[in-house]
């Protein structure tokens, strides 16, 4: 079954995919770190018992102890759980559907943090998904709610709506013009943060970066998603008309055939190249130069990463062979 | 440990991360965890964070106000000071037995907002009993309304009378 992210999704030229996740914590068991690894998997059992048969779809729970290495950090470089959920094993569960799209952390920071991913802008319909989801979980477990705070978090920065929608943009002709921290100045007034995705968080590999609310508390969750959705949007605007802008300039299209050509032609090739290069193809794709989809080139973010390669291939590869095989799936794209 | 962006102050925060296939962490000090974009954020794509003393609770980590911090919370023992000291409630229940010492970090985080959205199905004991600050979201939210048809009059008045109200008390 194809996952969420070989889909295709809205503005998918300039956005990768929406992430909307909520963080619930059942009555009567403690907060996470005050409790035991038998209370988390009985969280987890409750869980199960709910999904059976009760939503269309069906949820696979699976502890984090069976899980070998490789796998733990592919699904964090799918996004599908974070670094810190695969810090350790113990008392951690993943629940999830079979294309990703919707999933359940077990007893990370907070009890359940109930997450949709999708590809494209899709707000939305990704709060949507994980609203009836929570709903749905709510009716047994029961979750810690308070009228005046709200929902009840772990960290006490998290309470209110515990709602955090986020949206991963690729950003390479802002990022060439200089313009990200003003944007970034612009959006935290706005109550947005922007960030890095992936490296560093000023200057993250292949420009990709995640733009997410800030505020939990005093703000409703259509509100939020409402706010994030639109300047979002304007966001895009910007990136599409640098774009173009930057076509004009015959010493960026030189970069563009040369990136062009690395992933036409490279042999071997690391995943921070291959995101540099496809960052820059991207602007000759919007441009009409390039006739690749974007949909294909943004699933190669997802798939080729080190461990999710690893995985592919059933084995940890050495960085050679590795970066080898990523060049051979790149070709194939490039054909 | 120092702070690996800046190299100058104590790192508080502690950045999980993924990089070429294996996990890593990274320790930034308040201000460069900030300015990243770090601060605040629950593990959302690729990040998450240990909450540290001094990033949710500045106030108590110079000197320690008037407060008992040895108080504990009756349902799950955590005390005050390890809810200082780690960032992190206990449980459910730690928020009303230490409502009064959290209120300044909470308005310092949230402001002076409450809740709005979606309700849950059920409800643990409520947290005080806030008939005051029940009259001012009340009429934060008449304000909004009023603002949104762009009845200015009537905005103008009921923000005076927040102010008034606001200004008459000092709960942080
Ligand atoms: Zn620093
Ligand atoms: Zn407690």
């Amino acid at each position: 079954m194809a996952k969420w992210y070989q889909l295709q999704g809205a503005e998918n030229d300039v956005v990768i995919s929406t992430k909307v996740a909520i963080a619930r914590n059942v009555k009567g068991y403690n907060f996470t770190v005050r409790l035991t690894d038998d209370e988390k998997y009985e969280i987890a059992d409750k869980i199960d018992e709910i999904l059976d048969g009760k939503l269309p779809g069906k949820f696979v729970s699976t502890p984090m102890v069976e899980v070998g290495r490789d796998l733990q950090i592919s699904l964090a470089e799918r996004n599908l759980v974070s670094p810190e959920f695969v810090s350790f094993s113990e008392g951690r569960t993943l629940v999830t559907t079979e294309d990703e799209s919707l999933s359940i952390m077990v007893c990370e920071e907070d009890h359940l943090k109930i997450q949709s991913l999708l590809p494209g802008l899709e707000l939305e319909k990704a709060y949507e998904l994980a609203d009836t989801l929570d709903t749905i979980l709510d009716e047994d477990l029961q979750f810690s709610f308070d009228k005046k705070l709200g929902y009840l978090t772990q960290c006490p920065t998290n309470i209110g709506t515990a709602m955090r929608a986020s949206v991963t943009l690729q950003l390479p002709a802002l990022s060439m013009r200089g313009q990200i921290p003003r944007l970034a100045n612009t959006v935290a007034k706005l109550g947005l943060i922007l960030s890095g995705a992936y490296g560093e968080a000023d200057n993250p590999i292949g420009s990709l970066f995640q733009l997410s609310n800030q505020v939990t508390l005093g703000i409703s969750e259509q509100a939020a998603i409402e706010n994030l959705k639109s300047i979002s949007l304007s966001i895009v605007e910007q990136e599409r008309a640098q774009r173009i802008e930057l076509m004009n300039s015959l010493k960026f299209q030189d970069v563009l055939w040369r990136s062009y050509g690395t992933l036409k032609n490279a042999r071997v090739i690391s995943f921070g190249e291959f995101m540099e290069s496809m960052a820059v193809v991207k602007v000759g794709v919007a441009a009409g130069e390039i006739a690749i989809k974007n949909e294909r080139l943004n699933e190669l973010i997802f798939t080729m990463q080190p461990a999710t390669l690893n995985v592919e291939y059933g084995q940890s590869l050495d960085r050679q062979v590795r970066d080898a095989k990523r060049a051979e799936k790149i070709r194939e794209v490039f054909e | 440990m120092l702070c690996q962006n800046c190299g100058n102050a104590e790192a508080t925060t502690h950045i999980k991360r993924i990089v070429n296939g294996e996990a890593s962490q990274i320790h930034l000090c308040y201000n460069c965890a900030e300015h990243l974009g770090y601060a605040n954020m629950f593990s959302g794509f690729g990040f998450n964070i240990s909450n540290m003393l001094a990033n949710f609770f500045p106030e108590f980590t110079r000197a320690l106000p008037s407060v008992d911090i040895s108080e504990r919370c009756p349902t799950c023992g955590t005390s005050f000071e390890e809810v200082v000291r780690s960032g992190m409630m206990g449980c459910a229940d730690c928020y009303s037995v230490f409502y009064d010492k959290l209120k300044p970090s909470l308005s310092r985080i949230h402001g002076r907002a409450t809740h709005v959205g979606k309700s849950g199905a059920f409800e643990v004991a409520p947290v005080e009993s806030p008939k005051f600050e029940d009259t001012i979201s009340k009429l934060k939210s008449d304000l909004q309304a009023a603002v949104d048809v762009q009845n200015f009059e009537l905005a103008a008045k009921l923000r005076d009378e927040i102010n008034a109200l606001e200004g008459g008390t000092d709960n942080g």
